[in-house]
């Protein structure tokens, strides 16, 4: 999977790339218009994160290059300017999602996932890891060929943490990721989705693989 | 008092007095001229009067009509003072008080001494005073009646630019993207404050846009930073070889910037509805937006055992812009939430008019006045920045909406009321 972060802080773009690079993408970075307007020229990303405020340009202006094109790359806005114009102009263009920083690199990665996934039109939608299948397009979860009844946030929440394996995710970023940033700060709720997830999962009969990282958060992981 | 009537009535007083004053001149400047000429005739009567008695040595026949009379007295005084004078005698024919101008000179006739009075009637004169006197009247009354008519009719449309330049300064609003139309007008005094006004407002409208930029600006330059921090701590801690304490910082970092984040966020958001940005309307239903986020809750009100009373009538719709009311709702629903007590309650009511929340609690500290002032909070909360309440705030002043709130026993109701 390649992605190409454009993007013009330099230590942003290198902690972007050294989180996905974690998870097997393969990432470049273009810290202007010029250099990124050459790369989308040239090779095709299977996501593209834009920053709409570059040297030498627009980010959307790349965005319309993009789809003036008809290239298929993925592309996910990363802007601080939370402003809702641009949002709305990105998404209209042809985006497919929106994050504002400062945003979890835990959130960043389980969006890129959820694009690269839709944009996989072959049809495979399926996350698997371990025991687990998660279908991302029939929103459904199977344990050794046994559905799982989730309620809808238990659900968000597995494919979250199957979205960062291996990664310690702050109970702040779960909480966003749930419930957006107006219930930041109540990470005592999590701790209860935690807990019945884990149940399910295990009387599934299946090991438990979330893994609680002392004054941190979570880590879903084998070991 | 308006500048015109300043201007009338100081100038209608000057005129009046002037016109007075110059009535009184002409009648004493008239009036001494009509005698002196009054009396120049009376001498010429005297020449005459006085030729004939010499030519014929008697006097003549005294006539006596209502203009003009001559007396003629046989006086045994030697000498007789020649002397001008007015008199006022009564006619009976015309039952009147008539004044006469008098002269007295003595005329010598068939070697007899005379005292001669010719007198000569002042009415056309006083006739003459009395119209002068008149047509100044009518002057001014003229004056009056002009200057009614010209308040009235060509002042009213001389002042329509400087109305209506005044009436587009008072509907100037900063984020609003019309810009001022003045009349045009051909009165150098308008024309320039017209241009006065379009350059002020030109000037105004800019430093704004350079001012919201610039907080825009800000908040961009300060989210980058605060996106870095974030990203660097969420790599650090993916570290293998922490210690406990070294976590604990970790963790105590990244809560402390998203603090920060949000705050900034939060006080963006203010501004934004401070500056009436957000100007997009459409209706919105409000009924069908609060139960779309108590869904989003529901596993939270779950986790904390809370129970839920939805009294919501379907088809609230108000016009407002939908991120505002989705703000709105949300900072009310989540507040409810955030503050509530395990087990608790939260009754959501909505009515024709009125939306209100009411949720269980901890007892309140503050007075519930200061809940809706920028960082006000209950208690001592690192959770909470105390903005929430005053963003709803700003959204209901925004509209016009009233927002009360209400606690007793526990209970904390919140109730917006939409038609007020």
């Amino acid at each position: 999977m390649k992605i190409l972060i454009v993007e013009d802080e330099k230590e942003l773009s290198d902690g972007i790339a050294t989180y996905l690079k974690g998870e097997d993408y393969i990432c470049e970075a273009a810290s202007d218009f010029n250099t990124a307007l050459e790369k989308i020229d040239v090779y095709d990303y299977d996501c593209i994160l834009l920053d709409i405020t570059i040297p030498g340009g627009n980010g959307l202006d790349l965005l319309r290059e993009l789809k003036a094109n008809n290239k298929m790359d993925g592309v996910l806005i990363i802007s601080a300017k939370n402003s809702l114009d641009d949002k709305v102009t990105g998404l209209t263009l042809g985006a497919d999602d929106y994050l504002s920083k400062p945003f979890h690199l835990s959130e960043l990665s389980a969006r890129v996932a959820a694009i690269i996934r839709r944009k996989n039109f072959d049809g495979n939608n399926l996350l698997i890891f371990e025991n687990i299948t998660i279908d991302s397009r029939a929103k459904t979860v199977t344990i050794k060929n046994k559905v799982l009844d989730l309620t809808r946030k238990e659900y968000e929440l597995l494919l979250y943490f199957v979205s960062n394996k291996n990664r310690v995710i702050s109970k702040n970023a779960i909480a966003e990721h749930l419930w957006g940033d107006d219930m930041e700060g109540n990470n005592d709720f999590i701790y209860t989705h935690i807990k019945n997830l884990r149940k399910k999962l295990t009387d599934a009969g299946d090991s438990d693989y979330i893994k609680s990282v002392y004054g941190m958060g979570y880590k879903f992981s084998i070991t | 008092m308006k500048l015109l009537s300043k201007y009338n009535s100081v100038n209608l007083v000057a005129t009046i007095i002037v016109l007075l004053l110059s009535a009184v001149f002409y009648y004493f400047f008239i009036e001494a001229a009509l005698i002196h000429q009054l009396d120049k005739s009376l001498v010429g009567e005297e020449r005459e009067l006085t030729d004939y008695a010499k030519e014929n040595n008697q006097l003549p026949e005294p006539s006596n009509s209502k203009d003009e009379k001559e007396l003629y007295t046989l006086t045994a005084e030697k000498v007789i003072n020649r002397k001008f004078s007015t008199v006022d005698l009564f006619n009976h024919k015309h039952d009147e008080t008539i004044s006469y101008r008098q002269l007295e000179f003595p005329v010598n006739a068939a070697g007899k001494l005379y005292k001669v009075d010719v007198l000569k009637s002042q009415e056309e004169t006083e006739d003459l005073v009395q119209l002068i006197l008149q047509i100044t009247l009518a002057i001014v009354l003229l004056l009056l009646i002009s200057l009614f008519l010209i308040n009235r009719f060509i002042l009213g449309k001389l002042w329509k630019p400087f109305n209506s330049t005044l009436q587009q300064i008072k509907q100037f609003n900063l984020s609003g993207k019309d810009e001022v139309h003045l009349e045009l007008t051909n009165i150098n005094e308008f024309t320039e404050l017209n241009n006065a006004v379009s350059l002020m407002t030109k000037r105004v409208s800019q430093d704004y846009d350079e001012i919201k930029n610039f907080t825009e600006n800000a908040s961009h330059e300060i989210q980058t930073p605060l996106a870095i921090i974030k990203s660097k701590l969420e790599l650090l801690s993916q570290s293998e070889n922490l210690n406990e304490e070294q976590m604990n910082f970790i963790q105590s970092i990244s809560e402390t910037t998203n603090r920060l984040s949000k705050l900034n966020q939060s006080l963006i958001l203010l501004t934004k509805i401070d500056n009436k940005q957000f100007r997009e309307t459409e209706e919105v239903d409000i009924s069908e937006l609060a139960l779309h986020h108590l869904n989003n809750y529901e596993e939270l009100l779950h986790a904390k055992n809370i129970t839920v009373i939805k009294n919501i009538e379907p088809n609230l719709k108000l016009v407002m812009n939908e991120n505002l009311a989705e703000i709105l709702i949300i900072n009310l629903v989540t507040n409810a939430i955030k503050h509530n007590i395990n087990n608790g309650s939260i009754q959501i009511k909505i009515s024709r008019n009125t939306f209100s929340v009411t949720n269980t609690g901890m007892e309140l500290e503050s007075e519930p006045s200061e809940l809706f002032e920028r960082f006000k909070k209950d208690k001592v909360n690192s959770d909470s920045l105390g903005l929430g309440l005053s963003i709803v705030k700003k959204i209901c002043e925004r509209y016009g909406y009233e927002i009360t709130y209400h606690y007793s026993g526990l209970l904390h109701t919140t109730t917006i009321n939409f038609l007020s």
